[in-house]
């Protein structure tokens, strides 16, 4: 690359970073369904678009579109051939704001040598981890009606309303990052966000954390200490890691901080434990 | 493990300034707050006469469960000295004229901020709550009925979605009694799955019991009747 690069004026810069950026999604998306076929159970096929677990396609799928970024995980027809077409919503929308833009792609870049890894998020879960979930909850079979309305709680609000997040796994300290932007529906004292949804979010990342970590975990317990109120529409950064291990319990824990890292807002300590096909939970 | 009901425990203090050492929140202003006894921020709370619109109330997407307990702790309000608490859109309709703390101000005021635990307007989605609140026993129970848009793991509602369920019983109840406004520390033990997508078939009384007198203490909450 060198000065070739540089060469041709600030455009010709931005369209090739963004070319290289659809790149490198491209081989992220191939990198997380190698990763993901590699957790599944084996014997066990991604489910075929009729099956009543599989979500409904977003018929919203326009507003997802992004000209700018060629390649990007949505709908690519060459990464999901034979699941359902998910919408990824762990990618820049339009109610993303600068701070929220500016991080993503700070990740993104360090995603590119391969140590970071963006994670997707849907509306409701991966096809396969609900071949998984099925194991264990038998009975949920019961209620196979009303979970194909069910949506992921911090994906059940509309653009730029609720939680607006993203996150990313750093393979080599093996730890997970979620970059957050607070919509205006996720109100508390006026102007703040609720404590409420700044627990759905450390749940979410420490979850997300252990599912990596080791496949299907649920919460145990949680605490969590609240050191800062968070601005409504304030972009934070949520580190998180597991601490100890023990058999199925795992010990997480996550501080929750401003852009600049100079303000911690939050402070949370976890406690999740690796479902066992053998225990039921209901 | 596996038990039912959960319990959880918060902390809740005036933010008193240490000597010496830099505060984390600042001071709020004992006037606004707490300087009034329970009975002038029930009333300024629970406005009589109002176009906002109060989600407390039935609607279709209760199931028998909530509308029998709802009846239950209506017919408590008469007799007990319960109050069933409003629930409006945002918690700005409720503090009307509350004066937050300087630096916690909100810069902007927006009309279409929703406070979070009513922010999926289409009935059964999400949140089904109302929370009936004795004044002088300083003790609130909220039956809770969660929709299909709360879920987790499949089938089953989002911690997260309990954690926001349980701070907001608590901060009405802490804020009636006259004891805090912000949560300072949340502590919750899930004990048992809870279901979401069986909505109208599970609904939990969470119970928050506020110790008169000490403002540090911590606040318990019971768990419900077995559903």
């Amino acid at each position: 690359m060198g000065r070739s690069w540089l060469a041709g004026g600030p455009a010709l810069i931005r369209t090739r970073a963004l070319v290289a950026v659809g790149a490198m999604l491209r081989s992220c998306v191939s990198r997380l369904r190698t990763l993901a076929v590699l957790r599944g159970p084996p014997g066990v096929a991604p489910l075929p678009a009729k099956d009543p677990w599989s979500p409904r396609v977003n018929p919203g799928a326009g507003r997802r579109e992004r000209a700018a970024k060629p390649g990007c995980v949505r709908g690519d027809p060459r990464s999901f051939s034979s699941e359902v077409i998910h919408m990824d919503l762990s990618l820049p929308n339009p109610s993303w704001n600068e701070d929220m833009r500016l991080l993503f792609d700070q990740f993104m870049k360090k995603s590119e040598d391969g140590s970071w890894k963006r994670l997707p998020s849907y509306k409701s879960k991966f096809t396969q981890r609900t071949e998984d979930i099925k194991i264990y909850f038998p009975d949920a079979k019961l209620m196979k009606e009303k979970l194909s309305q069910a949506q992921l709680f911090p994906r059940s609000l509309e653009e730029g309303l609720g939680f607006e997040y993203a996150m990313f796994h750093n393979c080599v300290e093996d730890r997970t990052v979620c970059i957050f932007q607070g919509g205006p529906y996720l109100q508390g004292a006026p102007g703040f966000l609720h404590g409420g949804a700044i627990a759905t979010m450390i749940d979410a990342t420490l979850g997300t954390c252990a599912v990596v970590a080791v496949g299907v975990a649920m919460t145990a317990s949680l605490n969590i200490s609240f050191k800062r109120p968070i601005p409504l529409g304030s972009v934070v950064v949520i580190n998180s890691q597991v601490d100890k291990v023990e058999g199925r319990k795992l010990f997480l824990s996550c501080n929750i901080q401003s852009v600049d890292e100079k303000t911690v807002y939050s402070e949370a300590t976890s406690l999740f434990v690796k479902l066992d096909p053998k225990t039921r939970l209901t | 493990m596996i038990r039912r009901g959960f319990q959880a425990v918060i902390r809740l203090g005036h933010h008193r300034v240490l000597p010496g050492a830099p505060h984390v929140l600042p001071r709020l202003n004992r006037t606004s707050a707490f300087g009034s006894s329970t009975d002038s921020l029930v009333s300024r709370f629970c406005l009589e006469k109002t176009d906002l619109k109060d989600y407390a109330l039935p609607n279709a997407s209760w199931c028998p469960d909530m509308l029998n307990l709802y009846q239950e702790f209506l017919e408590k309000t008469k007799t007990d000295g319960w109050i069933k608490l409003p629930s409006f859109k945002s918690n700005r309709d409720h503090i009307q004229g509350l004066k937050l703390p300087f630096g916690l101000a909100a810069t902007s005021d927006k009309s279409d901020w929703r406070i979070f635990t009513r922010c999926l307007q289409v009935e059964g989605q999400g949140y089904e709550y109302v929370i009936f609140f004795h004044p002088s026993k300083k003790k609130s129970i909220c039956l809770f009925q969660p929709g299909p848009y709360l879920e987790g793991a499949p089938g089953f509602a989002h911690g997260g979605s309990l954690a926001a369920m349980m701070d907001e019983t608590f901060s009405k109840t802490a804020y009636l009694a006259g004891e805090g406004l912000f949560t300072l520390s949340l502590n919750i033990r899930f004990k048992k799955c809870f279901p979401s997508a069986a909505a109208g078939r599970g609904i939990v009384p969470v119970t928050v019991t506020v110790p008169a007198q000490d403002p540090l203490q911590s606040k318990e909450v019971s768990p419900g009747s077995d559903w």
